[in-house]
């Protein structure tokens, strides 16, 4: 079986059994009811700039989706991989460390793939979300939902390999995410925060990730903190993110793998 | 496989100081020596994954450092303390792994000849200490690999474990390639020893060579005194003519292998 064909497949198996894992299962689970209950409470109010909460909590449990998988989820795994020895094993075996890295970021894009159109499918079906209406509004969607995994994708490799276990990478990742999370507007609007906080949320790309679904979902830039849709900055910084992280990310992985 | 005047040194640290050793097709070489004597470095620099300082290494006529998929694939590892892949089922496991090879094992053949035949569809949390040993020799072998290397194998094994592991590996047919810090494990396993110390092969041998090699002094006692000797014959031979007659008490007492083995390790560390 050739190469990328094999590191599919791991990444699928790797996927499937994660979620045959009981509490892993349960800890994604729990999350979707979480989401399902605030649309349903407070779905129906409005969260400024004439669009409704719907909208907001799910364009906000997206960007988290792939932000959380990128930077939580996949440096805890490969802490994991390299604290039970499966990164060892595979370098002893023909072609083990490209199908590894294809394997993980496959069950990465599955995972992020899977909940994504969880939370659509709720929100649509329980909250009457409503759905991009147009080919530009689903392509905005695909390439936001892309480059906001490329973004993230290297960061959390670099922090897996730098952290020595699974139980360090929670804790080390797990206050940043969320004063990320609360000051990057997918929470609490952005509207609704200092003008410094803003600066600085806009360095990272949780805030663009956002900024581009809502654009891919919603009629109008009122409740933007500029008022109109940035999309050439919002890729930009995406993409700076993701240049750069896969500039540095290879050679970092390479020196932790190799000893 | 032949390595000769191989070094390697982590910075200002020298951790193989000129390591020479040659194996046959076929053989079983065990790798003895002390924690930290350089057995885990040595094997990494065979398997490709270490880069040496200096020296010339051959394994299956290839240098480590240069060797790709093609030649990787001809070995097999079998890595000590793993726990990986918990969640993953036990056969498909194998299945991923017998993948990467171009002419593996049929798995289910390969689980039933090592004793897993029912545990194909358990978790690999689920085995027991044993059984996941089991399954780390199968993942080592699956490859049809010519030269298999186990590192420290059974560390943290109980005896029992430790037993069925050995009987295990006696029916395996490639040369081996074993590391251990345990006398007895490298006697019973391997066809010649080469003991390692501080960085150095101080004797490579069978097990028969090793002792003749190593051999500490004879402690004598008899009533009067004690003396350590390497000729005890010697000794007992002037004791009966000093008492003109027998030496009351006599006792002589030859070292065990074990005991000659870290008395060299002792020397050479003095």
């Amino acid at each position: 079986m050739n190469t990328l064909a094999l590191g599919i497949r791991r990444g699928l198996i790797e996927q499937g059994s994660i979620l045959r894992d009981g509490k892993e299962l349960g800890a994604n689970v729990a999350g979707l009811v979480i989401y399902l209950m605030l649309i349903l409470w407070i779905g129906g109010n409005p969260a400024g700039g004439g669009i409704g909460m719907t909208a907001f909590i799910t364009v906000g449990f997206i960007a988290f989706t792939v932000f959380s998988a990128g930077i939580t989820t996949l440096p805890m795994l490969i802490a994991a991989d390299q604290e039970e020895g499966a990164l060892r094993r595979l370098r002893t075996l023909p072609r083990g460390l490209p199908v590894y890295l294809t394997g993980r970021a496959t069950s990465l894009v599955a995972h992020i793939a899977l909940n994504s159109v969880l939370i659509l499918a709720i929100g649509n079906l329980a909250g009457g979300l409503a759905l991009p209406s147009s080919l530009y509004g689903w392509a905005t969607l695909t390439w936001v939902l892309l480059l906001g995994t490329l973004a993230v994708v290297p960061v959390g490799a670099m922090i897996g390999a730098l952290l020595p276990s699974a139980k360090t990478a929670a804790a080390v990742v797990s206050l940043p995410t969320m004063l990320l999370m609360i000051a990057s507007g997918v929470m609490v609007p952005m509207t609704m925060m200092p003008e410094p906080v803003r600066w600085f949320a806009q360095v990272f790309p949780l805030y663009w990730q956002g900024h581009g679904l809502r654009a891919a979902f919603l009629p109008s830039a009122a409740a933007e903190p500029g008022g109109v849709w940035q999309l050439g900055t919002a890729a930009a910084v995406m993409g700076a993110w993701a240049v750069a992280g896969m500039v540095l990310a290879p050679r970092l992985l390479r020196r932790a793998i190799r000893t | 496989m032949s390595v000769s005047g191989l070094r390697m040194s982590y910075g200002e640290r020298q951790v193989l100081r000129g390591v020479d050793l040659d194996m046959r097709r076929g053989e079983t070489v065990a790798l003895l020596g002390p924690n930290g004597a350089g057995k885990t470095t040595t094997i990494e620099i065979l398997q490709g994954l270490r880069r040496r300082t200096a020296g010339e290494v051959r394994v299956l006529d290839e240098d480590p450092a240069r060797g790709g998929d093609a030649w990787r694939a001809r070995l097999g590892t079998v890595l000590q303390n793993c726990h990986d892949h918990p969640r993953w089922q036990v056969g498909t496991l194998l299945a991923h792994v017998a993948a990467h090879y171009p002419d593996p094992w049929e798995t289910g053949e390969l689980l039933e000849a090592l004793g897993l035949g029912g545990r194909a569809n358990s978790r690999v949390r689920d085995l027991s200490g044993g059984q996941r040993r089991r399954l780390d020799v199968a993942l080592g072998m699956v490859g049809r690999p010519e030269v298999l290397f186990l590192d420290e194998p059974t560390t943290g094994f109980d005896p029992e474990a430790r037993k069925e592991f050995h009987e295990l590996v006696e029916t395996l047919d490639m040369t081996i390639l074993l590391t251990t810090h345990d006398l007895a494990e490298a006697e019973r396993l391997a066809d010649r020893v080469a003991v390692l110390v501080r960085g150095r092969i101080e004797v490579f041998g069978t097990s028969r060579e090793l002792a003749a090699a190593v051999q500490a002094p004879c402690l004598v006692r008899w009533r009067d005194g004690a003396e350590q000797t390497d000729d005890p014959s010697e000794l007992a031979w002037k004791l009966h003519q000093k008492y003109d007659g027998p030496v009351p008490d006599l006792e002589i007492r030859r070292p065990t292998l074990e005991e000659s083995y870290l008395n060299l390790v002792e020397r050479s560390a003095a």
